[in-house]
């Protein structure tokens, strides 16, 4: 479809007005980031710039920006950080952004909603709806990237978040591509992807603004867009998110937090305290007690559930996997809070509820007699029967006459060996405890591969992760 | 209905006419059936933990509910009568009425992790009268918590030591290279627990993670409020209630948040504030750090 001529005397005319006030708004912009919220960039950020702008200089096409996103104000943090402000008076490198209309341009009272909109207009925002199915949304959507293709067709630099919104578990996934900057880049075939995972250093959550007098660290790299042959854009998708978790990787390396968070947890489905609190067949149980462990929306959700037993003890065991997982961020879910996690066993989620973030899950086993569940926040796949994740695990039964948290942790020394042939031997490992989490030591040296371990009656079992 | 749990019948007893130690007997009594460290609960008071192998009762987390469960079942009180928090809130609290059965609502226990600090929360909610003198005795959650995590940590020293010991050749080089970083992070902790400051510090971290996220909370609701006045003069009705929803699932998570910043601050401030009886299992838990880090220094 193409752009009226309506829509390009507007964006032709926006593009004036926003390069009238280039200088003036990037200084409001880091005056603002620096001063208002107290935020710092990294130490080196002028050497990264250095290297960034030189391969920009380099490429004489348009620009497309995709970076991982956190907060509502990512844009302004992205373009504080990457650009300097001796060059905004290069029109032509400037981003146009992709805001959410929903999310921006109807916010507040009628003052505060015009000052955003215009402040949303100088900073050369393109509304993009993300959310409807209907056609006029299907309409404003293809209005919003024919404004794009066409920015970039006329060597302008654009910036569009390759995950469609906020990530809800404070991972970049690679594993799950979505296809417009794919779609963009195979429209414009000069334009290259100026990829940037930034991220400030307490970061955890998804939130509106990153906490406030935070550091940020950045890793970035300037990639091809489409390259020759290239028609599929799923396929050019797929080679922007891989860069990108490559720079994810490169800004955690650097990071104090644990990168990897990941959770187990078995049941011994036989176990006859698991049983007390049900009705002798098994299909229902008390509701208050019920009550203490699931929100509404799951005691719904086990209603319907065929087993109603063996359904509550999932929705359990993965709140206690997520706890674990949580628990390596430094989110401490209190013993017994578990209404602080609430779990979809349909569509493998779980959230904690009172940040938001949200975890996969996924039951590697569930038979008879028992159900181990393993969950992963960030740091890696979870996996699914037809692609490997980067979580490992193991279950076992607890041999009779053995303390079940001492075979537990054997168990699972000796299973990270068998995965790695550099270990070999698991003389060479050992369990450290920290703050109460579980560690393998590798040659005396920390590993953060978010060792989880697990026991309940009959049987005790350990995940960790190699990603 | 016929639940597995009914065949125990329990006589419940008013609060008010039992003494504290009476309180904490029952309580410790009713959670014998899921406590699988048999030697650990034979022996248990008022600050054995529930949860845990090496000093606790060995509960399992799929019992805590049953836990508060079985104080509920065992106990009557006059706090009955549901009180709205604010003027037409569905959300309640208990306060004084006819006598009838415990209810301990969702939250109130997440510092109960012994027994002590059980009849300490039936205390605190008015349940049972204050008694100074026997929460005098009683570790606070901050301390138990702390202690547990040395524990944890000497029994992991002890284990790599004894494994250490028998093998031979690089594989005991290796493995005296984790024995070296284990006597390390003892001694580290060691020193944390020497000294209250710090251990205070520790926590006040784990506070300030809370109160970020409780903040960024209220920052997520103010723009959700923003976005309902925005969206008010426009009159889509569908669009109004989604954020509609929306705020009221934020104002969920936000007092569970504040909720969770409450138990953060209370150890936080518990952690700084050392009384005799910490004192007591600070100095046994260092003791047994300091003797496990000795005894792996001996290998070399």
């Amino acid at each position: 479809m193409a752009l009226s001529a309506e829509d390009l005397k507007a964006l032709r005319r926006q593009w004036t007005v926003s390069r009238a006030v280039a200088v003036p708004l990037s200084f409001f912009v880091a005056a603002t980031a620096r001063l208002r919220f107290g935020y710092r960039l990294p130490e080196d950020i002028d050497r990264i710039r250095d290297v960034i702008w030189e391969k920009l200089d380099a490429h004489e096409g348009p620009v497309i920006w995709a970076a991982n996103h956190l907060t509502l104000i990512d844009s302004f943090l992205v373009y504080w950080a990457v650009f300097p402000l001796s060059r905004s008076l290069e029109d032509r490198r400037i981003p146009w952004s992709t805001p959410e209309y929903t999310n921006y341009y109807k916010l507040g009272g009628a003052w505060k909603s015009a000052f955003i909109r215009g402040l949303l207009y100088i900073c050369r925002c393109i509304p993009f709806l993300r959310g409807g199915e209907d056609a006029a949304a299907e309409a404003f959507r293809q209005n919003a990237f024919d404004k794009c293709v066409w920015l970039l067709r006329e060597g302008a630099a654009v910036f569009v978040y390759p995950e469609a919104g906020r990530s809800r578990s404070g991972w970049f996934e690679a594993k799950r591509p979505k296809d417009f900057l794919g779609k963009l880049a195979l429209e414009v075939p000069s334009a290259k992807f100026l990829c940037v995972y930034l991220r400030s250093e307490n970061q955890i959550a998804t939130t509106v603004r990153p906490p406030e007098g935070d550091r940020f660290r950045i890793a970035i790299d300037l990639i091809d867009g489409a390259r020759p042959g290239e028609t599929n854009a799923r396929e050019v998708s797929q080679r922007l998110f891989d860069r990108l978790a490559e720079l994810q990787n490169e800004w955690w390396k650097g990071s104090t937090l644990a990168k990897n968070c990941g959770g187990n947890d078995v049941v011994d489905l036989k176990a006859p305290l698991l049983r007390e609190n049900f009705s002798e067949d098994l299909a229902d149980a008390d509701p208050e007690w019920l009550e203490r462990h699931l929100t509404p929306r799951e005691l719904a959700a086990l209603r319907k559930a065929p087993d109603f037993f063996k359904t509550f003890w999932r929705f359990f065991c993965a709140k206690e996997a997520c706890h674990k997982a949580l628990a390596r961020t430094g989110l401490i879910v209190p013993h017994g809070a578990f209404h602080e996690i609430e779990v979809d066993l349909f569509r493998r989620k779980a959230v904690h509820v009172s940040t938001a973030l949200q975890l996969d899950i996924r039951f590697t086993d569930d038979d008879e007699d028992k159900l181990h569940c393993v969950a992963v926040l960030r740091g890696g796949y979870i996996g699914d029967d037809a692609t490997a994740g980067d979580v490992v695990w193991d279950v076992a039964e607890v041999p009779a006459g053995t303390a079940a948290g001492a075979f537990a942790r054997e168990r699972a020394l000796d299973f990270i060996a068998s995965c790695n042939d550099e270990i070999g031997s698991a003389a060479k490992l050992a369990v450290s405890e920290e703050g109460g989490l579980p560690t393998v030591l590798w040659s005396g040296k920390k590993q953060d591969w978010s060792l989880s371990l697990s026991h309940s009656g009959r049987f005790a079992a350990c995940s960790f992760m190699v990603s | 209905m016929a639940f597995m749990r009914k065949q125990a019948v329990v006589e419940a007893t008013d609060l008010n006419t039992i003494t504290p130690q009476d309180a904490e007997a029952r309580i410790t009594a009713g959670v014998k059936k899921y406590a699988t460290n048999e030697a650990n609960f034979a022996k248990a008071d008022g600050n054995t933990p529930y949860l845990g192998h090496i000093i606790g009762m060995g509960i399992e987390s799929s019992n805590l509910a049953d836990i508060t469960m079985s104080i509920e079942r065992q106990f009557l009180t006059k706090m009955t009568t549901k009180t709205p928090i604010a003027e037409g809130s569905t959300e309640y609290k208990l306060t004084a009425g006819e006598l009838g059965k415990l209810r301990i609502l969702d939250g109130q226990d997440a510092l109960a992790a012994t027994p002590g600090l059980s009849v300490k929360m039936l205390m605190d909610l008015g349940h049972m009268p204050k008694n100074e003198a026997y929460l005098q005795n009683v570790m606070s959650f901050a301390y138990v918590m702390a202690v547990g995590d040395g524990w944890k940590m000497a029994d992991a020293l002890k284990k790599m030591t004894a494994k250490a010991e028998k093998l031979q050749g690089a594989e005991r080089a290796e493995a005296l290279a984790n024995v070296k970083t284990l006597v390390a992070q003892a001694k580290d902790y060691d020193a944390v627990l020497a000294d209250k400051a710090k251990l205070a510090a520790a926590k006040q971290k784990t506070f300030s993670n809370d109160k970020s996220s409780y903040d960024a909370l209220n920052n997520e609701l103010n723009v959700t409020l923003d976005k309902i006045k925005g969206l008010s003069a426009g009159g889509d009705a569908a669009a109004l209630a989604k954020l509609r929803t929306e705020e009221a699932e934020i104002r969920t998570r936000l007092k569970m948040s504040a909720a969770k910043l409450r138990v953060s601050q209370e150890t936080a401030e518990a952690a700084g504030n050392r009384r005799p009886i910490e004192d007591q299992k600070v100095a046994d838990v260092r003791k047994a750090l300091q003797e496990a880090a000795a005894q792996a220094e001996k290998l070399g």
